[in-house]
């Protein structure tokens, strides 16, 4: 199969968005996504964008049954390891079910991996993965990536809603 | 007792790299430290910086056995979530052993949920090793979630050679 990965337009914001929704639906959290394709060109295409995104293209030959072209996407943003420096974290990687199986899902995350080296020299390209999601675990285990979780004991912790709100009302005043 | 908590500057990068270093061989994991005081000079405080920083200063009457009076810090940077929005990371926490107990801590993680707030962030999210029982009981306590215990997220990372390998053209 041909396809093309390239680096994602505020065009191509309403095609993240709608597989941004299917993703959502895999992982089993249809109701979370709360952004629109309009915040995602705002964060995303700004001076100081807060991630970037590549997309995997098809020929209008080869579109979906919908009718679309761009069929994948891979969403990242730099981070920083206060031991190693300069890190990628890997958001979201996603290839549409009729199009897996056809080297577009390590297409996208070379490249990701591509430009971070170039880009900003990353020594780390982390993600997360859910512990049921076996399929995209053997993925990336494939590729060579550890499990921080099970060899290191790592756990994510999060503060959101309420919780972050309380958290932020008692920082000291300047 | 008395303590400021304020922006970090590239001055203080020599007690950031200090106290990296002790928060490192707090996790027994000091031979995994590569960045120096030169690298967080240039990483963070240059045009487009990787990482933003908060530091807690007591005053000198305060000030450690060796003279620090810089005795904590927090380093963080925004993040994105595909679902959420703006977030914000925060990578390292630490205060010195010997000023913990006095709300340092709280005061700048507090602040770091301040900023990221300000700045339109609707996460804050961190790591902690499991076998860290006291980090995790103060963050447990401040309300945040387990999102590893609860929702089976698992951190990967991809390094060394097999990232060289992916990272071929």
């Amino acid at each position: 199969m041909n396809f093309k990965i390239r680096a994602a337009t505020k065009e191509d914001c309403k095609d993240i968005s709608r597989m941004i929704m299917e993703l959502a639906a895999y992982v089993k959290a249809p109701d979370q996504v709360k952004i629109s394709h309009e915040e995602l060109q705002g964060d995303g295409f700004c001076q100081n964008p807060f991630f970037e995104c590549l997309v995997a293209e098809v020929p209008e030959e080869q579109k979906s049954k919908e009718g679309f072209t761009v069929v994948g996407y891979a969403f990242y943003f730099y981070t920083y390891s206060t031991w190693k420096g300069p890190t990628v974290y890997l958001e979201d990687l996603y290839v549409m079910p009729e199009f897996r199986g056809n080297g577009i899902g390590t297409g996208l995350l070379s490249k990701v991996a591509e430009v971070a080296k170039k880009k900003k020299q990353c020594v780390h390209l982390h993600l997360s993965v859910l512990d049921w999601n076996t399929p995209s675990r053997d993925f990336y285990a494939a590729k060579g990536a550890q499990d921080l979780t099970v060899t290191e004991g790592i756990h994510v912790l999060r503060f959101d809603g309420q919780n972050l709100d309380n958290l932020a009302n008692e920082a000291p005043k300047d | 007792m008395d303590f400021s908590i304020r922006a970090a500057n590239v001055e203080d990068c020599k007690d950031i790299a200090r106290m990296i270093m002790e928060l490192a061989e707090y996790e027994k994991m000091a031979d995994h430290v590569k960045v120096t005081q030169r690298d967080l000079e240039q990483d963070g405080f240059s045009k487009n910086p990787f990482f933003h920083g908060i530091i807690a200063e007591v005053p000198e009457q305060h000030k450690t056995k060796e003279g620090h009076t810089k005795i904590g810090y927090a380093l963080y940077f925004y993040s994105y979530s595909s679902f959420k929005g703006r977030a914000i990371y925060m990578e390292d926490l630490y205060v010195m052993p010997e000023f913990r107990g006095k709300g340092i801590g709280k005061a700048l993680m507090s602040k770091v949920a301040q900023l990221g707030l300000a700045a339109g962030c609707n996460q804050l999210s961190f790591t902690v090793l499991d076998r860290n029982k006291s980090s995790l009981e103060f963050y447990l306590s401040q309300g945040c979630f387990d999102i590893t215990a609860n929702m089976g997220y698992h951190c990967m990372r991809c390094e060394g050679e097999a990232l060289e390998h992916l990272a071929q053209p």
